[in-house]
């Protein structure tokens, strides 16, 4: 049999990934999502195909997640991120019982059983506070780039207690400690502490069990993941590539949705609109 | 003649009241910046000199506010909760509920006949729900925080948000002015949505008019005409609303000055 080739797109907020299996054969691709992510992920999918000599019509069944599950026209069908985060970690950790993924714009915790199947979780798309965009918000502050601040955050003797939950009220807190001449790896230590620790309370809502896998954005910042292990007594796992977690389960799951179809005799059923409608995006 | 001072040194403004025998004889309000300390004195010695007073004329000096540890001066301290109270119940004798929109935190107080708060409900937490997120989107829109009430109501189409985070709200208002929202719809629909957090607080509390709103949030027309859409009635806004809690303050000096006297008496 000819191998199948599955695609996964999974339109964060902040980051657009995308997976395409050619059979055991993985390509995989990341780019900021920018105000244009419906062109980018049409894009995307379009030159990895176009460097195999393949076309959309190639593609047996493509899923489509994240915050812009929406706005992918060629996706055939949308899969929530909680089923797509579980099913990329089962593959990727199978001893995962919680999965922590913690985006540019959201937080959630998944509990997974020992089948690797969701039975639990919780989300918070509500505050900044909970997510990579309070990082953000203080490096733009701070005129420091995002991925220096979880080195500079261990450099921090003593972590300064950041008493605001808002992001909004924790920026002027951070300028007010930089003004008083505090250590800027202290002041950085605190807000590592201070994110890490309403992630870990939310979380804490579904009870945390080992191992727990770390995802998302900020799953690369090793501040927070300091920070997350002290919290939790024990440490962290990390995937390859935290960012490719959903990408890669809504792939598997295409896949899977291809076999099943095959297996029973059925149909599968196919949302793709034409790539016509696709251009409506350009 | 007895002078006293209210001040109240809130996070973005710092505000003072002078009362001669009782009756206000100046007010002044100054940028808090990050420096609270400063502030006091250019907000008390600029209060001072419209009434025609040197500081040592004060017979008592009463502060409130979230920097009220810093005032650099002898004073006493009121919590904001009787001093807003006490401001209201001055002006607005039948109040019976105030809204007070601060620049970091909002309160809704319930109060008695004589003006004493009964119970209160405060958000401190969120930008979202005090004069912050206000200051927050005129910033993206590059408008004067005073001006923005009036370009509010000149919406045609309020943009309504779909978050209710500061933070994600400013990047919506930037996404919302590319695609063609006008400053107005924005404006409206801020004050949509921190209406909606106020009136959930009064809702909480249970509203029991009349129902006053002080705060420098009322001094923005746009947000007083919200929040009484949502509540379904008129509010009794003061002419100068930023400085109540200022004028509560002094009042309680003058109070506290006179139950002193009557003691030794």
């Amino acid at each position: 049999m000819e191998e199948l080739i599955v695609a996964g797109v999974d339109i964060g907020s902040t980051m657009t990934k995308v997976v395409i299996r050619n059979g055991r054969t993985m390509s995989t691709f990341i780019g900021p999502t920018g105000a244009e992510y419906r062109t980018l992920a049409h894009k995307v999918v379009e030159d990895a195909l176009n460097q195999a000599s393949l076309g959309f019509d190639d593609l047996a069944y493509v899923v489509a997640t994240g915050y812009g599950r929406m706005s992918v026209p060629f996706a055939d069908q949308q899969i929530t991120e909680i089923s797509c985060h579980a099913r990329g970690v089962r593959s990727l950790l199978p001893t995962a019982r919680t999965v922590i993924d913690i985006g540019g714009q959201d937080s959630k915790a998944i509990k997974l059983n020992e089948q690797g199947r969701v039975i639990n979780f919780v989300m918070n798309d509500k505050c900044a506070a909970g997510s990579g965009r309070f990082l953000e918000v203080i490096a733009e502050s701070l005129g420091l780039k995002l991925e220096e601040l979880g080195e500079l955050s261990l450099k921090g003797d003593t972590a300064i207690k950041i008493s605001s939950i808002c992001t909004v009220f924790a920026e002027q807190e951070v300028v007010g400690h930089i003004a008083d001449g505090r250590r800027l790896e202290d002041v950085l230590a605190g807000l590592h502490d201070s994110l890490a620790s309403r992630v870990y309370s939310m979380a804490e809502r579904i009870k945390l069990e080992p191992d727990v896998v770390l995802t998302g954005g900020v799953a690369k910042n090793i501040g927070i993941r300091k920070a997350m292990e002290r919290k939790l007594g024990y440490q962290v796992l990390l995937p390859p590539e935290p960012l490719l977690t959903g990408a890669i389960g809504a792939a598997l799951l295409a896949k899977e949705l291809v076999l099943k179809a095959i297996e029973q005799g059925q149909p599968l059923k196919k949302e793709r609109r034409p790539l016509e409608a696709a251009r409506f995006f350009e | 003649m007895v002078y006293v001072a209210g001040i109240d040194a809130g996070a973005a403004f710092t505000k003072a009241v002078i009362l001669g025998d009782d009756a206000v004889l100046a007010s002044q309000v100054v940028l808090s910046t990050s420096n609270y300390a400063q502030a006091a004195i250019s907000a008390l010695e600029g209060a001072l000199s419209k009434a025609k007073l040197e500081r040592d004329c004060l017979a008592g000096v009463v502060t409130t506010g979230l920097a009220a540890g810093r005032v650099p001066f002898p004073n006493e301290r009121a919590t904001e909760t009787s001093c807003i109270s006490t401001g209201v119940h001055r002006l607005f004798p039948s109040a019976r509920t105030v809204i007070d929109v601060g620049g970091q935190a909002s309160r809704v107080i319930k109060m008695d006949e004589a003006g004493r708060a009964l119970s209160f409900m405060i958000n401190e937490k969120c930008a979202a729900g005090s004069g912050r997120f206000l200051q927050v989107i005129a910033r993206v829109l590059q408008v004067n925080l005073d001006d923005i009430g009036e370009l509010s109501l000149g919406s045609k189409r309020r943009t309504d948000f779909s978050t209710s985070c500061a933070v994600f709200a400013e990047s919506e208002a930037i996404t919302r002015i590319a695609e063609g929202a006008s400053k107005e719809d924005i404006l409206a629909g801020v004050h949509h949505a921190l209406a909606s957090k106020i009136a959930s607080m009064v809702e909480a509390m249970r509203l029991t008019p009349d129902c006053a709103m002080v705060g420098g949030g009322a001094k923005d027309i746009g947000l007083v005409r919200s929040v009484e859409e949502k509540l379904g009635i008129s509010l009794l806004v003061p002419e100068e609303p930023q400085v109540i809690a200022a004028l509560g303050a002094a009042l309680i000096a003058g109070g506290r000055l006179a139950s002193a006297g009557a003691k030794q008496g």
